[in-house]
């Protein structure tokens, strides 16, 4: 009896948990659950970051844009084209002198092969100049950036970043 | 006997809550569904890719849900301050064309939609072209700014057609606008017969302007 119990109880708590913890649908991806299911930008790496206190040091951000597009370098040809940039929240305790961004790549869009962009494809690194004072610190960026497509253009997007810093 | 009697009360609880939690997940599984049936008749067909076979664009195969239907009435401003109505250019066929001063593919289509413009102007063929640019609107001299970009590249194309800004505003009863260019083929009778997301070449853009101008008429 003790064990029809036990497996009876096991069972409905099972189930009840089930219930009460949002289910990941068929359609919902881990993105969507995330609240950032339309980046086409995401953030990889690194999540944590231990430097010496006091001490510049060198932040390497790695990017990966989605297969199949494109997004403008942080210098675009055109002026009238959206650079890539990032903007950076600075806690205290944690200095960002500058963030250097890494060349375009040439890239003609087949509808006018003629024309050359410089963009970011695939994975690339930004290195941000960073000097934190002794203690834990969340760093906080987005990185702003527009992507297009064979076909088409997307609206500006800003995709989130946040890094924790320890520095010793 | 008492502690058999509490046994049981335990199991038929057990048994009560497994019930519970198994209707309760099924009514939410159904909800979450609707919700997605729902999202799915709203949504234009403009996902980007996400994977290396993405590079066609998927929205070609794909209708719009708004083929068929009324266009959605809007009334926008000019860079001039003109209030301008879709209501008003009944009778005619308009194409309603989405844009932006910072998309590529745009500049490819703006030639082609000048001339085309031109061509059928004389059997009632306009178009209004809606740009969704950012405007600033809390800054009255960032959105100054916003405007003059928009003016400079509206001059710089040559673009002689209707030009109407704060396109966001209008995204979401156009399906939310993913991508640009998209455009709107609307007949002399308010409906929309056709609509294209991305760039597409001018033989289409034109078939689908001759559509416009033979449908709804009197």
């Amino acid at each position: 009896m003790r064990r029809l119990l036990s497996i009876v109880l096991a069972g409905a708590l099972c189930l009840g948990l089930q219930c009460a913890v949002s289910q990941k649908l068929a359609w919902q991806s881990d993105a969507q659950t995330k609240g950032d299911a339309h980046q086409m930008v995401r953030f990889l790496y690194p999540e944590q970051v231990t430097v010496v206190a006091g001490k510049p040091s060198v932040l390497e951000l790695h990017f990966r844009v989605n297969d199949g597009l494109h997004i403008n370098s942080h210098e675009p040809r055109a002026k009238s084209l959206i650079p890539t940039q990032l903007m950076v929240g600075e806690p205290t305790g944690v200095d960002v002198a500058s963030v250097d961004f890494p060349p375009g790549t040439d890239y003609s869009p087949a509808f006018t092969p003629n024309d050359k962009l410089s963009v970011y494809t695939g994975e690339f690194v930004l290195r941000a100049h960073v000097t934190a004072q002794h203690g834990d610190h969340l760093v906080q960026a987005a990185l702003r950036y527009q992507a297009c497509d064979a076909n088409s253009c997307y609206p500006p997007k800003t995709a989130p970043v946040a890094i924790s810093l320890i520095a010793k | 006997m008492k502690r058999n009697h509490l046994v049981l009360i335990l199991v038929v609880a057990a048994l009560v809550l497994m019930v519970w939690a198994g209707v309760a997940n099924y009514r939410r599984r159904k909800a979450e569904q609707e919700r997605l049936r729902a999202m799915q008749a709203v949504l234009m067909p403009a996902a980007p890719p996400a994977s290396a076979d993405a590079g066609a664009p998927p929205e070609e195969e794909m209708k719009s849900p708004l083929e068929g239907k009324t266009a959605p009435p809007f009334t926008l401003e000019t860079l001039q301050g003109q209030k301008v109505s879709l209501a008003s250019y009944k009778g005619k066929a308009v194409l309603v064309n989405f844009m932006a001063s910072w998309c590529a593919p745009c500049k490819v289509e703006t030639p082609w939609l000048i001339k085309l413009r031109d061509q059928y102007a004389s059997q009632g063929f306009e178009i209004l072209g809606i740009s969704t640019d950012d405007l600033d609107k809390d800054d009255k001299k960032l959105n100054a700014q916003d405007k003059a970009d928009i003016a400079k590249f509206v001059s710089n194309m040559h673009i002689d057609y209707p030009v109407l800004i704060d396109g966001d505003s209008i995204s979401h009863p156009y399906g939310g606008i993913d991508a640009l260019p998209t455009s709107f083929f609307v007949d002399r009778s308010g409906k929309i017969i056709a609509a294209t997301i991305g760039l597409h070449d001018r033989d289409e853009l034109e078939a689908n302007i001759k559509k416009a101008l033979a449908s709804g008429g009197a």
